[in-house]
């Protein structure tokens, strides 16, 4: 196998006029566009029909909104609701509430609370001048807008804490809402399985039950 | 293989457009429309299945990794990172999947031994028939190493740009380019062997 003419490679890459070519390269040129079109013919095959009845079949719609999931989103729509009250029950009932909702959550410092087999995950990460920053993983199914990172201060620092089931977790940050990065403290990556070498970060979380 | 259907009459025809981008049916499926993913397999199955074809050599493997790779894509949606560049991501899958499928088996195994006898060596390109230019093209590109059997049918069989063909495989343009220039050669090599 000799090297080909430069000026063919050129013309195969569309660089140079192949009528430029002297007689024995428009050949050749010639040859390998037959060869070419020979093998851009279509297989007369379908698989959709059996790639959709294993969707069907399985349905595991990647974000898919959950029952709870859907409650929330309910909730956090905005209604029109009248409620008339009579001042003092208006504060009396104000005091009640934000004693019931903040005094366990004084307690507990301020954060999530985890379940017996869960933990807490730290999410930080260094992006400054991002406008957003927020976390997708495999304990979310990869789904954007769930778990928001802050930078309250403003010195490029983004954090986040999220009660996760314990065990291992595959996530990536995205900043700006586009740009996907893995955590660059995470330590340990995975493969993403998409070929092209990207890869996941890793986060193993202990249940509280292991902690000391 | 399983549940291989056959397509319509005349084949499928490249690149169906439902007017939708891909943006917008990939937003569809992930706010939970399942069936709009049949929309991006009409647009995008020719060219997977052309392209694991020539990777593979094989219609059934190929019609495997691919129903399994659109099955992977679909499961992992939320993962593709750009659906604006949908096509490049579902092409990396299921390269990623003929790369599996070829580990598993080696190209040689392929039986060569059931293409049409090759014309004499005085003949003309143009005098042979079109199943033994068929067999004879499909020989050659069977015999390169994958990374150039992939290369070239990205690029040539697909059309892609080197741009894009990196973002398939995740190897550098210069080395796609390589990659490609030595696959010509070896094809050019093996079909004026034939032809002249």
């Amino acid at each position: 196998m000799s090297p080909i003419d430069p000026r063919l490679q050129e013309a195969l890459d569309g660089e140079r006029d192949p009528g430029d070519l002297p007689a024995d390269l428009r050949e050749a040129h010639a040859l390998l566009i037959a060869a070419t079109q020979i093998l851009t013919a279509t297989p007369p095959v379908s698989v959709a029909a059996r790639v959709m009845a294993e969707i069907r079949e399985h349905p595991a719609p990647v974000q898919s909104e959950s029952l709870v999931r859907r409650l929330i989103h309910w909730l956090g729509r905005p209604r029109a609701v009248t409620v008339r009250l009579r001042p003092v029950w208006t504060l009396a009932l104000a005091a009640g509430l934000a004693t019931v909702l903040l005094l366990p959550w004084a307690l507990n410092g301020g954060g999530p609370t985890p379940g017996v087999a869960q933990g807490i995950a730290n999410f930080v990460g260094h992006f400054p001048g991002a406008r957003s920053v927020e976390v997708v993983g495999s304990f979310n199914d990869w789904s954007r807008g769930v778990l928001h990172l802050s930078d309250n201060d403003g010195d490029g620092i983004w954090h986040a804490k999220a009660v996760l089931p314990a065990g291992q977790h595959e996530y990536m940050f995205v900043v700006d809402g586009e740009r996907w990065v893995p955590d660059p403290l995470a330590g340990r990556y995975v493969d993403d399985g998409f070929g092209a070498g990207q890869q996941n970060s890793l986060l193993i979380v202990r249940p509280v039950s292991a902690q000391p | 293989m399983e549940n291989r259907d056959e397509a319509p009459p005349g084949g499928v025809t490249e690149q169906v457009n439902d007017g939708a981008p891909d943006t917008e049916v990939v937003a569809r499926v992930l706010g939970g429309d399942g069936e709009a993913f049949g929309i991006l397999i009409r647009r995008y199955e020719p060219g997977l299945l052309r392209f694991a074809t020539r990777m593979l050599g094989n219609p059934d493997a190929a019609a495997d990794a691919v129903a399994e790779s659109l099955v992977r894509a679909y499961r992992h949606l939320a993962q593709c990172r750009d659906p604006g560049r949908l096509r490049s991501w579902l092409y990396r899958i299921t390269g990623n999947r003929c790369r599996s499928h070829l580990a598993r088996r080696h190209m040689n195994d392929i039986s060569l031994s059931d293409a049409p006898p090759l014309a004499d060596g005085s003949d003309a390109w143009a005098v042979l028939e079109r199943s033994e230019q068929v067999a004879l093209v499909e020989r050659a590109l069977a015999a390169l190493p994958a990374e150039k059997r992939e290369a070239f049918v990205l690029k040539h069989v697909e059309g892609m740009s080197y741009e894009e063909m990196a973002a398939v495989t995740g190897a550098r343009i210069p080395t796609l380019k390589m990659r490609v220039h030595r696959a010509r050669e070896a094809l050019l090599a093996a079909l004026e062997e034939v032809v002249r």
